[in-house]
Parts: structure tokens; C-alpha cells; sequence
């Protein structure tokens, strides 16, 4: 999940940025308006006043333009947000689905399911306070039952399942909002 | 009123947002910064004093429009001014359950309407005394009449002879108690940032500043 956190916090620091900028821009708009205010008001229509107030006009679009990307983004990253979420449950049910499906006994299946997460064979032996005789056999049956060689082939198969089509149809209709 | 904000609407289920987004943040903090710095520090009104009101100036027009145009905790539609809800709001925490809401809570919305009234009241006094002269004319007007030009001075004079004596002392006056109301108010939110945060178990500050860590 790494990748998505990476992911996500540059989001953020981008969406962190813009706002600053928009700030900036507000102030400096402020100051600008402030400034040729008494120039727009004493000599409407004269040359130096029309540029000034283009000037003015193109600053505040540029802040609402701005305004309006930075929303744009800031839905996007919550849409993301929500997906992963959606993406998480996904593949937790899936694990959960293909487990009964092998047949794994209650233990068998927390076992593999730390297996699955990355810890080692005493790693698991002590979360569940069992020796580590008993959980290789656990793992070794978990194996035979799914029909793969060893601990990388078995982490493989959900992988390859994720790759090829397990996720793809269903979050992008989970998150509608 | 404040449909969205509706604790019932959607069973409990709502709570302030984990972050909120960069704009509400950092316009938060600068306005506060600004507050500190204008109304604590240098309450004389000098040139820095003024530089400082017309940012205030620009952070709260764009925090406006941010109301219209943000995502929709930082919309104005979102905590609208109730003072009912406020009023209940207030009692339940009291009592120590408060609901969880998704934008400001009723109470913390009503605060944030009195405080954005006290800017706009001290930022309009102030540019009314100072006769909506930006920092920037100021500074010219001075390094003219440091350069001998004394003609502006004597314009100056000649406008404020008259309203000076009554407009502009009410406007210095709105000027200074609305500033002292602001802080009074300020002191207030943070207390009940903190009263709100010890009775929810749950820290409002965090999400102002960088939001939760997530990822462990």
C-alpha cells in the first residue's frame, strides 16, 4: 500500500501548493486593485487605466480559474481515496472467498493470511502462540490444498489474480459520488 | 436549515473531516497569524499594520469565494448559521455526547460567522480611516512629503477638517472595540476547540494542520 501513500500524499503536497499560490495571488490581486483603484476612479477610459484594469480582471480569473482546479483535484484525491478503500475490501473478500474454496480450516486460514501479509515462519509461530512445528505443517497443508509450490507461488496467485481481472470491474462502480 | 450538516440525516455515521483542505488551512492559520500580529502586537496602526489588514483583506475574499466554490465541508452551505442547533449543540456537550458533524459543528459554525463579521468590520473601519489608501500610496505620499512635497498633507487636511472629527472617531472607535471583540471571541474558539476536542476524544487541531497520519 506504499504505492497509493506516495501517491496520495504528493496529492497533497500539490493541492497544498496551488492553495498557497491562490493566496498569494488573492493578496497580490488585493494590493493591485487597492492600489490602481484611485487611478480607475479618477481617469476612467484613459489608456494607463484600461490596462490596469485588464490587469485587475485577469488576475481575479486567473484566482477563480485556480479556485476551480484546485477543487477539481482536491475531488479527485478523495475519489482515489474512496477507490482504494473499495479496492482494500475487494481483495480481503477475495481472499476470504478463495480460502473456503481450498477448504482451509479456520487456523489454516489465519495462517495464510499471515503468510500472505509477509511474516516469517517464527514471526507467525509467535503471533499465535503456537510452535513452529505445527504452523509449518499448517503451511505446508495450506499449500498442498491450493495447489502451489511453496510460499512465493502461493502470495503469487492472489497477485496474478489482482493483475488479470479480479479488481478491475468493480471499483470503478463502487465510488459514484 | 444546514440540511447537509444534519447529524440525523445520516444516522451518526459523519464526522469532521480527517483534513481539511489546503485553502481552509492555510488562510486559517495566516488569518490567525495576522489577528495576533495586528491586534497584540502592533496595535499602533503604522504602515506594517496596514500592509497586514489589506492581506487579511485579500485571504478573507478569497476564503469567500472558496465558500462557494470549495468542496463541500468548506462550503458555506455546509455550516450555515443556526443558532438553534448551536444552542443544542451546546447543551449535548454539556452533557458530554456530543453528535459529530461533518463541517463545523453548529456552535463552531456560529463562531466562525462572529469572527468573519469582526474582519470585515475591522478591515472595512480600517480602510475607511485611512481613506482606502493602499500600503503602497502611503508609503509614496510619504517619501513625497519626506522629499519636501508637502501638497498632499494640505488635501488631506482640507477633506478631513470636517468628518474627521465625527465619522472618523466612530470609525476609530468600531475599529478598536470590534478588534478587542475579535480577540475575546478568538480566546473562545480555542477554548472550545479544546473543551470539544477532550469531550469527542478526538483532536480538532490535527486536521487543521497536516490531518491524520494514515499511513503508519
Amino acid at each position: 500500500m506504499t504505492f497509493s501513500g506516495i501517491n496520495l500524499r504528493q496529492g497533497r503536497r500539490e493541492t497544498t501548493a496551488l492553495a498557497a499560490f491562490m493566496l498569494l495571488q488573492s493578496v497580490a490581486a488585493i494590493f493591485f486593485v487597492g492600489d490602481a483603484f484611485t487611478d480607475l476612479v479618477t481617469d476612467v477610459g484613459s489608456p494607463h487605466s484600461v490596462f490596469e484594469f485588464f490587469v485587475a480582471f485577469v488576475l481575479i480569473v486567473g484566482i477563480f480559474l485556480a479556485g476551480w482546479q484546485l477543487r477539481l483535484t482536491l475531488e479527485r484525491l478523495r475519489h482515489q481515496e474512496r477507490a482504494l478503500g473499495a479496492a482494500r475490501g475487494d481483495l480481503a473478500r477475495i481472499i476470504d472467498t478463495q480460502f473456503a474454496e481450498w477448504g482451509l480450516t479456520p487456523a489454516e486460514s489465519d495462517v495464510g493470511l499471515l503468510a500472505l501479509k509477509g511474516l516469517d515462519l517464527s514471526e507467525i509461530a509467535q503471533l499465535r502462540g503456537a510452535a513452529q512445528g505445527t504452523v509449518r505443517a499448517q503451511l505446508t497443508r495450506i499449500y498442498a490444498k491450493a495447489g502451489v509450490s511453496g510460499r512465493h507461488q502461493f502470495a503469487a496467485w492472489f497477485v496474478e489474480d489482482l493483475l488479470q481481472d479480479g479488481l478491475s470491474a468493480k471499483p470503478q462502480t463502487v465510488p459514484q459520488d | 436549515m444546514g440540511a447537509q450538516n444534519n447529524p440525523k440525516s445520516t444516522e451518526g455515521a459523519q464526522s469532521p473531516p480527517d483534513l481539511w483542505d489546503p485553502l481552509v488551512r492555510i488562510s486559517h492559520w495566516l488569518i490567525a497569524a495576522a489577528v495576533i500580529a495586528n491586534g497584540l502586537i502592533n496595535k499602533g496602526g503604522g504602515t506594517i499594520h496596514i500592509w497586514i489588514g489589506w492581506g487579511v483583506l485579500g485571504l478573507l475574499a478569497l476564503r469567500f469565494v472558496w465558500g462557494f466554490l470549495g468542496p463541500a465541508e468548506a462550503r458555506f452551505s455546509a455550516f450555515l448559521p443556526d443558532p438553534r442547533a448551536a444552542v443544542s449543540h451546546l447543551i449535548d456537550l454539556v452533557r458530554g455526547k456530543p453528535r459529530h458533524y461533518r463541517s463545523h459543528n453548529p456552535a463552531g459554525a456560529i463562531m466562525v460567522y462572529a469572527l468573519w463579521a469582526c474582519l470585515v468590520v475591522v478591515t472595512g473601519t480600517g480602510l475607511y480611516m485611512t481613506g482606502a489608501k493602499s500600503p503602497i500610496t502611503i508609503a509614496e505620499e510619504k517619501a513625497a512629503v519626506a522629499a519636501g512635497d508637502w501638497s498632499v498633507l494640505v488635501k488631506e487636511d482640507d477633506d478631513e477638517g470636517e468628518d474627521k472629527s465625527a465619522l472618523g472617531e466612530a470609525a476609530e472607535e468600531v475599529h478598536e472595540i470590534a478588534a478587542n471583540l475579535m480577540l475575546v471571541l478568538a480566546l473562545i474558539h480555542v477554548a472550545g476547540v479544546a473543551v470539544e476536542s477532550r469531550v469527542m476524544k478526538r483532536n480538532l487541531v490535527r486536521p487543521m494542520l497536516v490531518g491524520r497520519n494514515r499511513e503508519k
